[in-house]
């Protein structure tokens, strides 16, 4: 059985940028896991970490396909990966929890009442009936041709819905994992609240003295090689990724961290992508911030209106969108680097690529990919070279290389978001000119 | 309608805070003028306006004096079609 995994609907992924834009959706975190680890585990029996018989395919915008296949273990927009085997395709944006499809069995195609494909089993002897020119005439052959099944199956639908989630996925992923204990150091004084059982700190991970783990509410997830630094407080539920370090934090409940983040100041329900920094003092919560971000000293955003009204958010190349929640913070898009003092608006977006210059006023709520803030306007700034600099200087101080492919990647997203901020440049020069 | 060196000189004098008399062809944007890194984002801004072009902001931002702007600014006006007083 080979898990397939499409992700090529623009209208689709707009919901989930500024994220969506550098990575395909199932690489999103929730809770201790992406979302394709988390589909993964529903589906197979087996981790996909030991092949076996079971192995993955991936469809992505053409964009991003030279880019991500130099860090995905599977094969990227592969046809032939549509053969030879057993398949089963699905919709990384359905939930994991709802997902309860036997592995084995007969084909069948999963769809709402609209038409939507959430999954679709096909049997190797059935591959022969379906269309290989691409993966969406073969999705399209298999509504066709194979039965179909009506279900209703709950998706997620935007990006602050992994971020209003985030603390219960935390849980859930918690008691899938099974882990519990200490493998690695945690040194005393400092004080553990809360079952050990809800507690895990993997090898090589190091807690600090003068540090409270407070598991009463939820549970505490500390991933290997991590680093939690004197004056620290942690409140479950909570995921420090591997080698991240929180420094003299205030980690409310709900966080997730990636790989490699340096943490400081006080968090609050949000998910931060391996790599990025708030390294100081300031206030981040209900957020959702990419890799490679550098939060400049004392950023801090609102996640709550004085009225307690509903929070809207204006996504690139959309309008705003009413989130239905009252807690929303900011989004924040890859590589993006804000100063020191900025104040980001209740729901803000932040494309990747920005690079935010505060003048003490809170941010507009919407600054658009590549964009240069500066002296309160949106500007071309030093444009893309710049910024692939930067970039470049970033990601080679942890060992990772800044590619060719990553650089068309960009190139392509840079001309993809040029509508809304070629807009947001000329409101910026009418003002500039005021 | 005044000459292209007369209205780079004006804008650089107008962002930069400086009388226009002080400004000179060779003088460097940055060592002899004090632009900060701000303002030369400001100034090409200001230039595009002034002129009604767009330039590549890489290549703009290379150039190092007022004279180097005047002859780059006339440059991009003639590929993008706009009238200049010579």
């Amino acid at each position: 059985m080979r898990l397939i995994l499409v992700d090529r609907s623009d209208e689709i992924r707009r919901n989930f940028f500024p994220l969506a834009l550098s990575r395909p959706l199932w690489q999103l975190r929730c809770g201790i896991t992406t979302l394709e680890e988390k589909l993964a585990a529903k589906l197979v029996p087996r981790s996909l970490e030991g092949i076996g018989a079971d192995d993955a395919a991936y469809f992505v915008p053409d964009y991003m396909a030279d880019a991500y296949r130099a860090r995905a273990k599977y094969p990227v927009n592969d046809m032939s990966a549509l053969a030879g085997d057993d398949l089963m395709l699905v919709d990384p944006l359905v939930k994991a929890e709802d997902l309860r499809i036997r592995a084995e069995g007969k084909s069948e195609v999963g769809l709402d009442e609209q038409g939507r494909v959430f999954y679709a089993r096909i049997v190797k002897n059935d591959l022969k009936k379906l269309v290989a020119n691409s993966i969406e005439d073969f999705v399209a052959s298999a509504k066709l041709r194979l039965p179909n099944v009506t279900c209703k199956l709950r998706t997620w639908e935007y990006l602050w819905d992994l971020v209003l989630a985030n603390a219960d996925q935390i849980t859930s992923d918690f008691a899938a994992a099974g882990k519990c204990g200490i493998e690695g150091k945690v040194e005393k004084p400092g004080e553990i609240l809360g079952s050990k059982t809800d507690i895990f700190v993997g090898s090589r991970a190091r807690v600090h003295p003068m540090v409270v783990i407070d598991a009463e509410n939820g549970p505490v997830y500390i991933d290997e090689g991590a680093e939690i630094q004197p004056f620290s407080r942690i409140e479950g539920p909570c995921y420090i990724g591997k080698e991240s370090i929180l420094l003299g934090a205030k980690c409310r409940s709900g966080n997730t961290f990636g790989p490699c983040c340096r943490i400081g100041g006080e968090v609050e329900e949000s998910i931060i992508h391996g790599y990025s920094n708030k390294y100081h003092d300031g206030f981040i919560g209900h957020s959702y911030i990419g890799e490679w971000v550098n939060l400049g000293a004392l950023t801090t955003n609102s996640d709550l209106k004085n009225d307690y009204s509903t929070v809207s958010i204006t996504l690139e190349g959309q309008g705003a969108i009413n989130t239905g929640s009252t807690k929303v913070g900011s989004f924040i898009g890859d590589h993006t680097k804000t100063s020191i003092g900025t104040l980001l608006n209740t729901g803000c977006y932040i494309g990747a690529m920005a690079i935010i210059m505060a003048t003490g006023k809170p941010l507009p709520k919407f600054i658009p990919s590549f964009a240069w803030f500066v002296e309160g306007v949106v500007t071309k700034g030093f444009g893309r070279t710049g910024l692939y600099e930067t970039a470049k200087v970033a990601m080679s101080r942890r060992g990772r290389e800044w590619t060719a492919a990553e650089q068309a990647m960009w190139d392509a997203i840079f001309q993809m978001t040029a509508p809304a901020r070629d807009e947001a440049i000329k409101r910026g020069r009418k003002a500039m000119f005021r | 309608m005044a000459t292209v060196e007369e209205r780079v000189k004006a804008i650089t004098a107008r962002v930069l805070g400086l009388e226009l008399d002080e400004i000179k062809s060779e003088h460097s944007f940055t060592q002899d003028l004090g632009a900060e890194s701000v303002q030369s984002i400001e100034l090409v801004a200001m230039f595009e306006e002034e002129f009604g072009i767009e330039m590549d902001e890489d290549a703009a931002l290379a150039v190092e004096t007022v004279g180097g702007a005047v002859e780059f600014i006339t440059q991009v006006c003639r590929q993008q079609g706009v009238e200049l007083e010579e």
